[in-house]
């Protein structure tokens, strides 16, 4: 019986806080609030989710988001991390200030970027809006339309909007990927990599073939991270762009935020739950599974 | 010793968990004698958007924060040993979606609710069975037979239910800076696009409105209904199904397109977080189609002479209109009909659940009585009264009121989901289907655009 008592409390934490609301969100998903109470619906609320014009648009959305996250802030992530592990003077004090981002809340950098660029008075609108440097007419960010689509109704090219709420996405969570993607560099032996360069590889052989395989867990770390956040975040869309200018930053998660606690369409938000969250799983599975036969590669 | 150091940290839990379990209620015989002297009052818990306890002169809800902190001692030396008023504070954004997850879980309700019916929560609320029919006690009260019956229907849910006690009316107009308009604030469509190219001509925009998507399309109720109500259109066949593609709709829309395309709106007026005003506050635009209680938030403000009204609160709007420098108009109207606007009210409801629905009732009956009437009226609701014989006192016979009242007089105001079941859901389609008509793609169809959402509104009705 002791082992049952030594477990049961982290079971029963998990029972209510993991499974009772996902059993909840489940029965939700499949009822309707009418006057006279709960009314069981069926799949209703996942076939008016699919039909709702905003949603396929806010796939898209959110394809396109991820993709423009995860990249840039890999990529950037990377680079910095390379030029810290150069042993720099002063890297400590780099490293701290790099880091200023990662413990500012995500509402607060929303305000903060979104301060920078209001028409008419934000502090770089009067370099944006100089249509001598973005002809014809200036660019005003939360504002400038996207551009027609180039293939069928997927968003690409991206509002100005959008653009922005990556890079603004990408520097808050850019110091975490730095310090994670610094520390695997540094566990990297030394010979391994003085090896490599006595056998002529040169410094873009050198991330190709022996820095990248061997952080390879960690950059799959970091990938699920991102794309966690990048999914289910909604603070920085809430106060930097609301989903505008009109619906073009409307992504997902946002579109949850909207259905559930400012439509009050508590069923189909919870379908919209359920439909993300297996979108986040097949991300995950998917993920794993290319890491997997990029290890047995390597 | 490691066990002596397991009883000792065991013995210091179990005092912390007595220490925090609540104190076993005092026996008849403990009490104290102040106790058996004055009953207890009970306490009448409220949900306000505003904070007694926020003393910042800078916050948006200063004057209802001043308002309540007035009050509550008044209430309960009125109510001494009934009623002890504990006011919760809300955002005003989330206030709904809080209510009906309380009373939907079975959690705390408050004994009453300060809402407003802009939102349209009445039929929120209705379909998530979150607010008492009030209307069997209302008809019995004195003061029911002298409340506006508009203001009435707009608390009355589909089922002819009374869901709110309108306490204070809030329609919209035009805020006018008169030196822009010195011929008048145009009357029709096409005498406005005139004056607007004349504006342009000196670096001005005529108007300035809530053009975004912000807010779930909170801007559907503002300008965009003042300007389809006075083009004659609707959102709704009155049946609860939506219609939008109507000839008048689409006219509607086609003076929308022209302002913005034509640059006779600023880009701000698109930039979200009511962002719009600034055009105003400055006088680069000549006019605001708003709602009344704008004029808490419009400040501080520059006169196209460069007279400055600089207190940086609601008297600056009050300053300029006595001076002369806004005034209040209707919006223009299409040939044949009269200038549209939005109108809701703010008032009182009960919640399903509440402890203390006689205290609800008492708080009603006192804040509709003359000494206390006017005062929540001017003050947190922002409006006019919807008691008609409030209306007479002195306090609505300022240049603000007078010109506000002379404005909706002339205007044909109606709430804006008329018999929408689902306004909030409608309120985002129809401001994200006019934004991409009037400002992303002024090439797009207007008709087949707003067939199409009206379709996608009505597959779930």
């Amino acid at each position: 019986m002791l082992p049952f008592w030594l477990i049961f409390p982290t079971v029963a934490v998990l029972l209510a806080i993991q499974v009772y609301p996902a059993l909840y969100t489940i029965w939700l998903s499949l009822h309707e609030r009418q006057p006279a109470g709960w009314e069981w619906v069926g799949p209703r609320n996942f076939d008016r989710l699919f039909k709702m014009g905003l949603f396929g648009e806010s796939v898209g959305h959110t394809a396109l988001f991820l993709v423009g996250y995860t990249g840039l802030t890999l990529l950037l992530g990377f680079f910095i991390a390379l030029l810290l592990n150069r042993k720099l003077k002063l890297s400590g004090l780099y490293v701290t200030l790099l880091f200023i981002p990662w413990v500012i809340a995500d509402i607060i950098v929303g305000i903060v970027f979104r301060l920078l660029v209001v028409p008419d008075y934000g502090l770089l609108a009067g370099i944006l809006q100089n249509p001598a440097l973005f002809p014809p007419e200036g660019l005003s960010v939360l504002t400038a339309s996207r551009a027609a689509a180039w293939v069928g109704d997927f968003p690409f090219p991206p509002a100005p909007a959008m653009i922005y709420l990556i890079l603004a996405s990408t520097w808050k969570a850019l110091p975490f990927i730095i310090l994670l993607l610094l520390a695997a560099m540094q566990t990297v032996s030394a010979e391994v990599i003085e090896s490599s360069r006595i056998d002529g590889a040169n410094s873009s052989q050198v991330v190709r073939h022996i820095l990248v395989p061997l952080m390879l867990p960690t950059l799959v770390v970091a990938l699920f991270s991102l794309t966690l956040s990048g999914m289910n975040g909604v603070g920085m869309v809430f106060s930097l762009t609301g989903g505008g200018p009109g619906s073009s930053t409307e992504v997902l998660s946002y579109m949850l935020y909207t259905l559930g606690w400012r439509q009050l369409e508590f069923g189909r938000a919870a379908a919209l739950a359920l439909l993300i969250a297996a979108i986040n799983w097949l991300l995950i599975l998917g993920t794993l599974r290319v890491t997997r036969l990029e290890e047995r590669n390597v | 010793m490691q066990r002596t150091w397991t009883l000792w940290f065991l013995g210091v839990l179990s005092l912390l968990l007595a220490a925090c379990a609540a104190a076993p209620p005092a026996t008849e015989g403990e009490a104290t004698e102040s106790e058996a002297a004055a009953p207890a009052a009970q306490d009448f818990v409220t949900w306000y958007q505003y904070d007694e306890k926020n003393e910042d002169p800078a916050s948006d809800e200063r004057v209802g924060n001043q308002y309540l902190r007035d009050t509550i001692p008044l209430f309960n030396e009125a109510f001494a040993g009934k009623w002890n008023w504990v006011n919760q504070p809300k955002a005003w954004d989330r206030m709904s979606a809080e209510i009906i997850a309380a009373v939907q879980s079975g959690g705390d309700v408050p004994d009453l609710y300060e809402m407003g019916t802009g939102g349209g929560d009445v039929g929120v609320f209705y379909r998530n069975g979150v607010m008492q029919d009030l209307r069997p006690w209302a008809e019995a009260q004195p003061w029911y037979s002298e409340m506006d019956p508009s203001a009435l229907a707009a608390c009355t849910g589909p089922d002819g239910g009374l869901y709110c006690i309108p306490i204070a009316e809030r329609p919209h107009l035009v805020y006018v800076w008169a030196d822009r308009f010195p011929n008048g604030y145009p009357k029709t469509p096409e005498a406005f696009l005139v004056e607007a190219e004349r504006l342009k001509a000196e670096g001005l925009y005529a108007m300035t409105f809530l053009g975004s998507t912000a807010f779930d399309g909170t801007g559907t109720t503002r300008a965009v209904w003042t300007t389809v109500s006075s083009f004659g259109g609707k959102f709704d066949d009155g049946a609860g199904a939506m219609t939008l593609n109507t000839p008048a709709n689409i006219a509607a829309i086609e003076f929308l397109r022209t302002v913005v395309q034509s640059d006779y709106a600023p880009e701000i007026a698109f930039a979200g977080n009511f962002q719009e005003e600034e055009a105003f506050k400055d006088a680069s635009a000549g006019s605001f189609p708003t709602g009344l209680f704008g004029y808490r938030y419009i400040n501080p403000l520059t006169a196209p002479d460069g007279t400055q009204y600089s207190k940086g609160n609601e008297e600056d709007m009050l300053d300029a209109i006595a001076a002369g420098d806004v005034v209040l108009t209707p919006f223009l109207a299409a040939e044949g009909q009269k200038p549209g606007c939005e109108i809701s009210v703010t008032g009182f409801a009960i919640p399903v659940g509440a402890q203390n629905p006689e205290a609800a009732y008492d708080y009603i009956n006192w804040i509709l009585t003359p000494e206390q009437n006017a005062d929540w009226v001017l003050r947190p609701g922002a409006g006019f009264p919807a008691l008609q014989s409030t209306r007479q006192s002195e306090q609505f016979q300022t240049p603000f009121y007078q010109q506000a009242s002379e404005a909706i007089s002339a205007s044909a105001c109606s709430p804006w989901s008329g018999s929408l079941e689902r306004p909030l859901e409608a309120q985002k389609l129809i401001m994200n289907v006019v934004y991409k008509l009037i400002k992303e793609d002024p090439s797009a169809d207007i008709a087949a655009e707003l067939q199409a959402v009206e379709d996608e509104y009505n597959a779930a009705n």
